[in-house]
């Protein structure tokens, strides 16, 4: 089979399960008991607020089920459900008060930037360990960094990233362990947040400073900032490479946070992946030609040692994503994870479903690019 | 038919087997324990494990004093105003139970308040225990613009310390009087817990924003923690390896199906299935299930059990299994009918919930179903040469030589004992709530949490399955099984699911670590356990608001969340070392 007949089966493939979560989330979110329309008007659900033709009145609640059609049959609703998505419609919050598209819109940029960046920093990290960790098998320093692997994957999220902030984010009068160097009040990276709080609207943090219709992604968008923003902004900030790193030093705890669990599995999986590879015959002969180990390890053994290691990249992007909606919550990030989390303590039904797919298309796809990837890169891989 | 000294030859060798398999079995063991002893943080990882069973086990006792003590008067002669009172660990604070009451000064006893009684909810249990509390000493009195008044106007009754005596100015007098500050103890045998020498009341890591105490606190959740890592991963493996084993067996489209359904699981991030589950739970109070399914579906597990077990043990010779069919497994559904009609319509009728104290009068019904039971037991139980007798001569005979220890057919297997435990359980979890079984009475939010866990779970498990069963399908010794025309329950759990063990035991051990992680995560949102639970993550969860002022609040919890799992981690660990084969020498 061809190469792009593979993606193009795996993309076809992708179809039916894509139906089946929107069937997942439809169900869910019709099992939670509560009603939408009672929600949405609160306490005036018992007003009258029109009259029929034939002059019965309409209370709020009722006009509430006609506006959101809640009294067609379940099968009509979910047939609606699946046509609107496809046409882009995904309802609206009943929280926020916008569409769940423009909702989802600006809060998975959030995530997404968090989850990259953390994997970004996790990955060389836990491969390089992972190495050094298999080529002094049962040394003092595979001991000391496996135990510290899996006692990085046995840390709850949440409470590791309390503890940094504890300790990284509060000034020394607090307990904090260090104190700003880059002149924010508290420790030496900031507390919560993505930006600095005085030059950002109160609500939901968002920076006005920022392009409208940017990427959404403030790394990238820190650097299209336009001069006459830049020169309204106080001098401290007044530079595209400031902003920039002060995004980035709103990322560090939550990165570090989220990134140190993918860190330590992915210490011990290459560690057990390298020492494997390492007793192959191929390898005994590049040693037996005379190679120097560095040669051998790096060249001949770390290049097939990694190709197993790329499956796992498909599934640590699920945890992260699951890992942020613990981390968002503790560092105050309106991610994806911090919309689940409100939409399902507010019972807002339209977001809950609306987060549910497009997590699942992330996996999904992420999943797709990494099967490919190894098909691409490993040419045992037979593609059925 | 041969009689039953002439099958003495086949105990001896039944027995003679038996006792090779045992020794044989107990040196893998000791080798086992060998490979593993190896390990240093294997070993250091079984320690963590054991300390903390051994903490949940012994909780009561290790505790100071309950984690859930929270005082309020029913009856509304006082109040505490819930100043948040947060000791340091060690600190002098904790040694005096200070609490500021505000009382009623229009109580009804003449010049007399109550200051020290309070019932209270605690528990798993959820039983009510009356703490009574006796003030030590009066710290300051206060009036109701917060002045202090003369202490002499209160005094502490000498025959009651848990009575106050109000001064004549004082009594009526809502404006002069307004709250009074005091020491007191408690006096529950049954809230606290004194290893601790009289009089001597350590707070070992503070005390919470309830004056809860929170060594106890940290203490109780290693119960509630390990409770749920083991009920989610027990139920999660049984569930996941049922469906991985029917996928991977028969394959095809059931295959199909059922690996479809995992990837829309697997497609979901857990924590925000597990989330959504938890919401979608909400209003569910108790677990139950319509009577009619509650009689029906222990007939079809029992029946399917028995099959299997019945084709297990009759060899597959055709006349065999036809005269073996002819009588007993021709009525067996009826049988099976019978004993369930009795146990779950007869019993509620009669009263489940007075059967663990057995009340006179109303037992006969508890009596006729348990001998129905020991009877269908027996029979279970009976050797396969009861049914090569197509008449039931002799079958008395038979049930007792079932008993007896010699016979070599009367080894409990294990769908028997699971026959028996699972008719245990229904048998203690049920209860009698009008047209429905209960399952689970109070299905509070750490059920709530547990059954989205196990929802999220299983299918890992599947899949994991799967793949063994799918390995462990071409081998020989499953072909040659298959070839002498075993049945697919037969070759499943003899001869399939026995090979795949070992992937299953060290997932089920890591998933136990998991599941803590989890479900400390599900409270850590507010979508696990309830307000003041000992659990570590809602602990952690509550901490937030004193986050810089006191920050032992959130580490002892987080430690203890980290040391269990670690503990977990490591044992897992250890075990797929042991289990490798390439470890195997």
């Amino acid at each position: 089979m061809k190469l792009h007949e593979f993606v193009v089966r795996r993309l076809l493939l992708l179809i039916p399960v894509m139906i089946g979560v929107a069937v997942f989330t439809f169900a869910i979110a019709h099992i939670i008991p509560g009603d939408p329309a009672a929600i949405q008007c609160g306490d005036r659900c018992g007003m009258v607020i029109d009259y029929t033709e034939e002059g019965d009145p309409i209370t709020a609640y009722e006009a509430n089920r006609i506006r959101l059609k809640m009294d067609d049959s379940v099968s009509v609703q979910f047939w609606r459900y699946i046509t609107d998505l496809v046409e882009g419609d995904w309802g609206e919050s009943l929280l926020y008060h916008r569409p769940v598209v423009d909702v989802v819109k600006d809060a998975a940029p959030i995530t997404l930037e968090m989850s990259f960046l953390a994997l970004f920093i996790a990955y060389p990290l836990g491969i390089i360990l992972g190495i050094i960790s298999a080529v002094r098998q049962d040394r003092m320093f595979d001991h000391v960094s496996r135990f510290f692997a899996i006692a990085f994957v046995s840390l709850p999220i949440f409470w590791f990233a309390m503890m940094l902030q504890l300790f990284l984010a509060t000034g020394t009068e607090h307990g904090g362990i260090c104190d700003p160097i880059f002149g924010t009040d508290g420790g030496c990276f900031p507390i919560y947040g993505r930006h600095d709080p005085s030059y950002t609207y109160p609500v939901d943090g968002y920076a006005w400073y920022y392009p409208a219709g940017g990427t959404g992604f403030h790394l990238v968008d820190s650097w299209f900032v336009t001069d006459e923003k830049l020169a309204s902004l106080p001098s401290e900030w007044g530079s595209n490479w400031l902003l920039f790193k002060d995004t980035l030093k709103h990322l560090a705890l939550p990165c570090a946070a989220l990134g140190i669990a993918s860190a330590g599995s992915l210490l011990r999986y290459m560690r057990a992946s390298l020492l494997e590879v390492l007793h192959e015959d191929y390898v005994r002969t590049a040693r037996a030609k005379g190679l120097s180990e560095i040669w051998v390890v790096v060249v001949h053994a770390c290049r097939n040692a990694l190709i197993p290691i790329v499956t796992i990249l498909g599934f640590s992007i699920g945890g992260a994503i699951g890992g942020a909606v613990l981390t968002e919550t503790v560092f105050a990030f309106n991610g994806m994870g911090r919309v689940a989390v409100t939409s399902i303590q507010y019972l807002d039904f339209a977001v809950i479903m609306g987060v549910t797919l497009i997590t699942s298309v992330i996996f999904l796809l992420s999943n797709l690019i990494v099967d490919i990837t190894y098909a691409i890169i490993d040419p045992r891989v037979r593609l059925e | 038919m041969r009689g039953w000294d002439e099958g003495k030859r086949d105990r001896d060798e039944s027995r003679r087997r038996l006792r090779e398999a045992l020794s044989q079995s107990k040196s893998d063991l000791s080798r086992s324990w060998k490979i593993y002893r190896r390990s240093l943080l294997a070993m250091l990882g079984l320690f963590m494990v054991i300390s903390v069973s051994l903490v949940a086990i012994f909780a009561e006792e290790i505790a100071v004093e309950h984690p859930y003590r929270n005082l309020q008067d029913t009856e509304d002669k006082w109040s505490i105003d819930y100043e948040p009172r947060r000791a340091e660990p060690f600190s002098e604070e904790c040694d005096w139970h200070e609490q500021k009451i505000t009382t009623n000064p229009n109580s009804p006893l003449f010049s007399e308040i109550v200051v020290a009684e309070s019932d209270d909810k605690v528990g798993d249990d959820n039983r009510y225990y009356r703490d009574t509390l006796s003030v030590i000493q009066l710290i300051k009195l206060e009036n109701s613009l917060g002045y202090d008044l003369n202490l002499s106007l209160l005094s502490i009754d000498p025959s009651n310390s848990s009575l106050l005596v109000l001064s004549p100015e004082l009594y009526g007098n809502t404006s002069l009087y307004a709250g009074v500050w005091v020491t007191y103890e408690f006096d529950n045998e049954a809230m606290h817990h004194s290893w601790l020498p009289d009089g001597y009341d350590v707070c070992i890591f503070g005390t919470n924003d309830q004056g809860h105490d929170l060594f106890s606190k940290v203490v109780y959740g290693a119960k509630v923690s390990l409770k749920i890592g083991l009920t989610v991963a027990t139920l999660t493996v049984i569930i996941g390896t049922i469906v991985g084993s029917i996928s991977g067996y028969f394959g095809g489209r059931v295959d199909e199906v059922i690996m479809r359904i995992c990837d829309i699981f697997f497609a979901i991030p857990g924590l925000i299935l597990a989330m959504a589950f938890v919401a979608a739970m909400n209003q569910i109070t108790s677990l139950t299930i319509p009577v009619w399914l509650g009689i029906l579906f222990p007939i079809f597990v029992l029946a399917a059990l028995s099959n299997t077990y019945l084709n297990s043990t009759v060899p597959d010779d055709d006349q065999i299994i036809e005269q073996a069919m002819s009588l007993i497994m021709r009525y067996r559904g009826a049988l099976l009918a019978l004993v369930g009609l009795l146990f779950f319509v007869g019993w509620p009728v009669a009263g489940w919930p007075d059967f663990f104290e057995i009340s006179e009068g109303r037992n006969w019904r508890v009596f006729v179903a348990l001998g129905l039971i020991a009877v269908l037991g027996a029979i279970i139980l009976a050797d396969r040469r009861f049914f090569l007798n197509t008449s039931f001569e002799g079958g008395l005979g038979r049930i007792k030589d079932s008993f007896d220890w010699t016979n070599p057919w009367r080894y409990l297997t294990f769908r028997t004992l699971a026959v028996f435990v699972s008719l245990a359980l229904l048998f203690s979890f049920s209860g009698n709530e009008g047209e429905e079984l209960v399952l689970i009475k109070d299905f509070d939010r750490l059920w709530k949490v547990q059954a989205a866990l196990i929802f999220t779970g299983w299918p890992g498990y599947a899949r994991l399955i799967r793949g063994q069963v799918l390995y462990v399908k071409e081998m020989t010794f499953v072909e040659a099984a298959r070839s002498v025309g075993a049945p697919p329950g037969r070759i499943m759990f003899r001869h399939i699911l026995p090979n795949a063990w070992a992937p299953l035991l060290v997932a089920f051990t890591l998933d136990i670590g998991g599941t803590i992680l989890s479900a400390s995560g599900l409270s850590f949102l507010g979508l696990g356990a309830e307000a003041y639970t000992a659990e570590w993550g809602l602990m952690i969860s509550e901490s937030r608001r004193y986050f810089l002022l006191s920050p032992h609040l959130m580490l002892y919890p987080g430690m203890a969340i980290a040391v269990t799992v670690l503990g977990f981690n490591l044992l897992g660990d250890g075990i797929r070392d042991v289990v490798d084969p390439k470890n195997r020498r």
